[in-house]
């Protein structure tokens, strides 16, 4: 368990979100161009890092709202929370 | 048909809790972003919708309570709630400036009286009602029971509980359940 800071509501129990995995993953501008491979690359493939990931949450049982987050997959730390749209504040 | 006997929610009272159905209600969901809606929704309800998080504004008819950055509930014991409903329908959701919905029979409103009733829900809730309990206004929308709810402070230990009307009743017999053991 811990506590998630949703950039709408504040400070949560993580119970009350869900992860959306990967972020910013950008959608192929000409889908009809790529071979199965690459689209089966844009669509499946994660990168499933142990460290820091860049990753989307929904409030889910809160706002319903999406945000981005930066987390620590090997000790849930949370180093950074942005809004959609916005650039990553750590690199 | 809507049963409108389902769940079967009598008065009950616990060692300083007190439970009872807050109905009949009108319930309206209002969700907008445009100048236009924000004049509209404060035209037709003389309300003000709250911009801040977590919490709520009332007037003698209405309470307005913030869901999210664009989201709002509006409810009222006030009977006339087709013709508000229409209203604010024919002013912003057929003039495009938002949407506007009526969940009156969605939601089922419990009402939560007593000292004790913070310390009943904590044992099954993850939200932390400390800075709720000292804000009068303040709403939150959370889990309890794993239920999702939308707690709406109306005073000092005198929540109204929204639940889906499918949940009602598990979250009823929980309620009750719960209070025994307070
Ligand atoms: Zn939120």
């Amino acid at each position: 368990m811990f506590i998630i800071n949703c950039p709408f509501c504040g400070e949560r129990d993580q119970s009350e979100f869900s992860s959306g995995g990967e972020a910013h993953i950008v959608r192929p501008k000409q889908p009809t161009e790529l071979s199965d491979d690459e689209w089966a690359e844009y669509l499946f493939m994660r990168k499933n890092i142990k460290g820091i990931q860049f990753e989307r949450w929904n409030h889910a049982h809160g706002c319903r709202k999406w945000f981005n987050m930066v987390r620590d997959t090997s000790n849930d730390k949370i180093h950074a929370i942005y809004k959609m749209g916005e650039k990553p504040p750590v690199k | 048909m809507l049963n409108i006997n389902y769940p079967k929610i009598d008065k009950k009272s616990y060692n300083d809790i007190e439970l009872s159905l807050e109905e009949p209600l009108i319930k309206i969901n209002l969700r907008g972003k445009k100048k236009d809606f924000f004049t509209k929704v404060g035209k037709i309800l003389s309300i003000i919708l709250p911009t801040e998080s977590n919490t709520s504004s009332s007037n003698e008819k209405f309470t307005a309570m913030w869901l999210s950055p664009d989201e709002w509930m509006i409810y009222s014991k006030d009977n006339n709630q087709n013709i508000i409903f229409d209203e604010l329908y024919n002013e912003i959701s057929k003039l495009n400036h938002g949407s506007i919905t009526n969940v009156s029979d969605q939601w089922v409103c419990i009402n939560l009286k007593g000292k004790n009733i913070y310390e009943m829900l904590s044992t099954a809730c993850p939200f932390d009602f400390t800075k709720f309990k000292a804000n009068k206004n303040s709403t939150t929308q959370t889990l309890v029971n794993h239920i999702d709810v939308i707690i709406h402070h109306k005073e000092e230990n005198n929540l109204n509980l929204f639940v889906r009307r499918s949940f009602s009743e598990h979250l009823w017999l929980w309620l009750n359940d719960s209070a025994k053991f307070i």
